[in-house]
């Protein structure tokens, strides 16, 4: 901190030619108000930008249409939520889509709908076979995400009841010639049962004792179904139940209709997840979150009942896709019992995030295109899905769909530790605060004060108190006739004032409270004998005040 | 099939399961993470011990030893992957979890990629005898098998009851929380603490391989035995893993003589079903207090 450089006191008043007035007189070295504005000014602290993005695009206008809102009937649900807003600013009326998943499931939904009109000829039918897997399977996911995201009940038996319900569907099939409508019924039933008979302990085990006892049940099922009589037999499963797809229709024609037909089957899945999830069952089960289950009973939720509920629906659910797993294929491989099938399903779940629809979706296609779209890689495009699963495990807390939340979070961390690096404040506001006052003039005005509380600090010494001691009035130094302005212009509030308490004989300093009515504050007990030395007290504690600041 | 067949194999493979399962059950209690890549830590163990075995010697032991270091790397690599990065973050138990189901489903493919479909045998480590006694014959692998199980089980839970490392594991077992706080450090003890587990695989793994042979997934079902063994006798304790065994191993054998091989792993999990939905902590709920997620 270098001192100003000539240490010369320049008289104000000399302009005006008084008798005994000098120019100039040497005077105590001091700091330049100048080398506070030059430190902020080089400040070599990086600037981040500070402010409220606007995360939403404001659509202009919302007139009497705002108020026109379809809803799904005979619901009250709105298709789309819109809040009407003014901006603060420029009174401009204005709209925001508050939720927008609706447009992206529509766009998505729309894109697969239309996707067999834009698959390359040589690749049709690997795309379109493929397509078809996707839609059985994403129906299988989003009933598993049920179980494991509403439910909360960590369940690898998803498969063997899958599997259970095709493989009894297609002894059904083959032995009585049921047609093939009456398949996704019987496998409903067949999955209601498993479901009910494995549903027993999941009232009793917490999650993952859950995940242990069931990581067996597939094992379980593919010994039983392979050593069986009815069941086994040579060519690895069982086929021959007649299927919906006409005999007589090209390849084409067959491809597209399974595709559609499992494309439906989807459908009709995310119409199940959103009745549930979305709806009493899943409100129940929002309130009884992990940890947080006694609370939940404590207050009457009955979750358990719920969790059961949950569990059976989607048991019966998947028993039905197991049933249109075997009226599509005309039977079912015992390959759906491995463990690597239940491994790649968990891998389709947890890539995409659990607890999501759109997780559940996402997830599959990215596991169904690696799986069936590249399986000339044989073991390979195993390891590749296996190391996705691992590394989103490992980096993400909830799936690709959580990474949105993840990122806030991060960045709301950094954000603090930031505002914690800022240990000194000094009465300017932060940069949070700052947005959110409407008068911006006094960020202003408090920047300039604490930069000349900055300067004046460097200005206190013994010299300037001793020379203040000697003389109250008349000509000070530069540095001290500083202070003096700085003190004077103070508000009102808290401003010391001098009270005689006996004429010429004591005063004490006071407080001004500010307000009128209210009494000043006695703020120290010392009696000073004169009007002097009482203001020279109260300059000692304005810069007691000052340093304190 | 006489019965003394039937209960002297349900005796080995009662000592091979509870193997892993209280390797299982070590790993639960101590780092509160369930480890479901035995399953390849199982095949790699067979498979190090396979390629020893034609690479550098086929003496018994040596071979032993060599599918005991080799499980005990599997469970050190899967410490680094799937402990050590996810251990302090949120909702570390099922994300541990997966990550050891996503590190198996990597690990067997890489092993059928790398060695091929085709399952491998091992030499015969105890030699080739036989010891008739009345109306008994103990042949050399089930004897090898058995008192070479219970011999490391034993210095494995000797030693970890009398020496240093030991008592760090032993408290990370009771209290991790407490454990950390004291000074042991969490990373540190668990590389010891799946090396371990992960030799006892290795262990299993060659003892089993004098029965089937070694092929990428052919850890599967041991694993899921051992699985179940652990959950039904609690997990986390060692005295409920070995009553589990005994119990399990008992269904099996009582099984397969009165209904059938067929229905073993059904029974067993109506067991299993039944122990846990009287005490939904296993047996240990009886015996000790089983850690909480």
């Amino acid at each position: 901190m270098s001192i100003a450089g000539d240490h010369k006191w320049r008289n104000p008043l000399f302009v005006w030619g008084g008798k005994s007035d000098v120019e100039e007189l040497p005077t105590i070295p001091f700091h330049s108000h100048q080398e506070v504005w030059e430190r902020t000014r080089q400040s070599a602290t990086k600037l981040n930008p500070v402010g409220r993005l606007r995360y939403y695009y404001k659509w202009p206008g919302h007139g009497g249409t705002m108020w026109n809102r379809p809803r799904y009937w005979p619901t009250r649900r709105r298709v789309l939520r819109l809040r009407g807003e003014y901006n603060p600013k420029t009174l401009r009326a204005e709209k925001t889509i508050v939720d927008k998943r609706p447009i992206w499931w529509m766009l998505g939904l729309l894109a697969l709908a239309i996707a067999p009109l834009f698959t390359p000829g040589d690749l049709q039918n690997t795309l379109l076979t493929a397509g078809a897997t996707f839609g059985i399977y994403s129906a299988i996911s989003l009933c598993w995400m049920l179980i494991m995201g509403t439910a909360g009940v960590f369940s690898l038996a998803t498969y063997a009841v899958v599997g259970t319900a095709a493989f009894v569907t297609a002894l059904l099939a083959v032995k009585f010639a049921l047609p093939w409508w009456l398949l996704p019924p019987i496998g409903a039933l067949v999955g209601l049962v498993f479901g009910g008979i494995i549903a027993l302990p999941a009232t009793r085990l917490d999650g993952f004792y859950y995940a242990l006892l069931t990581l067996g049940l597939n094992e379980l099922c593919r010994v039983y179904f392979v050593t069986s009589k009815e069941f086994g037999s040579a060519n690895g499963g069982l086929y021959g139940a007649r299927t919906y797809i006409p005999e007589d229709w090209s390849q084409l024609g067959q491809l597209l209709l399974a595709y559609y037909a499992c494309f439906g089957l989807m459908l009709l899945a995310l119409l199940l997840y959103r009745f549930v999830n979305g709806r009493r069952l899943g409100r129940i089960l929002r309130m009884a979150p992990e940890k947080r289950e006694a609370f939940a009973e404590a207050t009457g939720v009955n979750f358990r009942q719920a969790r059961v509920w949950v569990f059976l629906i989607s048991s019966a659910a998947l028993g039905f896709i197991g049933g249109f797993y075997t009226s599509n294929f005309g039977g079912v491989a015992f390959s759906i019992f491995n463990f690597d099938t239940v491994l790649l399903g968990l891998a389709m779940l947890v890539i995409g995030g659990v607890g999501r629809a759109e997780g559940a979706v996402v997830g599959t296609l990215i596991v169904v295109f690696f799986d069936q779209v590249l399986n000339t890689w044989g073991p390979a495009r195993f390891m590749i899905i296996g190391l996705i699963m691992l590394l989103v495990v490992l980096y993400l807390r909830n799936g690709l769909f959580g990474i949105k939340a993840q990122f806030r979070a991060w960045r709301d961390k950094k954000k603090s530790e930031r505002r914690s690096t800022r240990a000194e404040k000094g009465g300017e506001m932060l940069p949070e605060e700052a947005t959110e006052t409407d008068d911006k003039s006094v960020i202003y005005q408090r920047r300039h004060d604490k930069m000349t509380r900055d300067h004046l600090k460097t200005l206190v010494s013994p010299e300037i108190i001793e020379e203040h001691r000697h003389s109250l009035n008349g000509q000070h130094s530069e540095a001290l006739e500083r202070l003096l302005i700085y003190f004077r212009t103070r508000p009102q509030v808290e401003k010391y004032a001098i009270m005689a308490v006996e004429r010429f004989e004591g005063y004490r300093i006071v407080a001004l409270s500010g307000h009128r009515g209210v009494a000043p504050r006695v703020v120290e007990d010392r009696i000073y004998a004169t009007p002097d030395g009482a203001c020279h007290g109260v300059f000692m504690r304005r810069v007691q005040d000052l340093l304190e600041s | 099939m006489d019965i003394w067949f039937i209960v002297s194999n349900t005796i080995v493979l009662a000592c091979i399961y509870g193997t892993l399962a209280i390797g299982i059950s070590i790993t639960w209690s101590s780092l509160g993470l369930l480890n479901l890549a035995y399953g390849f830590i199982f095949a790699l163990a067979g498979y190090g011990a396979w390629l020893f075995a034609q690479h550098v010697s086929t003496s018994g032991p040596a071979v032993l030893a060599a599918g005991i270091l080799a499980g005990a790397l599997g469970g050190v690599i899967i410490c680094a992957i799937g402990f050590i990065p996810i251990h302090d973050k949120p909702n570390f138990t099922i994300r541990g979890l997966i990550a050891t189901l996503a590190i198996n489903l990597i690990g067997t493919q890489f092993l059928l990629w790398w060695f091929g479909p085709r399952s491998k045998s091992l030499p015969d480590i105890f030699g080739n005898w036989s010891v008739s006694l009345p109306g008994v014959v103990f042949t050399a692998d089930k004897v090898g098998n058995v008192v070479t199980s219970v011999l490391i089980l034993t210095v494995v839970l000797r030693w970890m009851q009398s020496s240093r490392r030991g008592l760090e594991i032993r408290a990370m077992m009771m209290n991790p929380h407490a454990a950390s706080i004291v000074g042991i450090g969490v990373r540190r003890t668990s590389f010891y603490v799946m090396g371990i587990t992960g030799g006892l695989a290795g262990l299993a793994a060659v003892l089993l391989s004098q029965t089937y042979y070694i092929s990428p997934f052919g850890g599967l079902m041991p694993m899921i035995k051992g699985v179940s063994i652990a959950l039904c006798g609690g997990l986390g304790s060692v005295r409920g893993a070995v009553i589990a065994a005994i119990v399990l191993g008992l269904n099996e054998a009582l099984t397969g003589i009165s209904i059938g091989g067929r229905y073993v792993l059904i029974t067993q999990f109506v067991v299993i079903i039944v122990i846990l939905l009287v005490r939904p902590r296993g047996i240990a709920g009886l015996l000790d207090k089983a850690r909480e997620a």
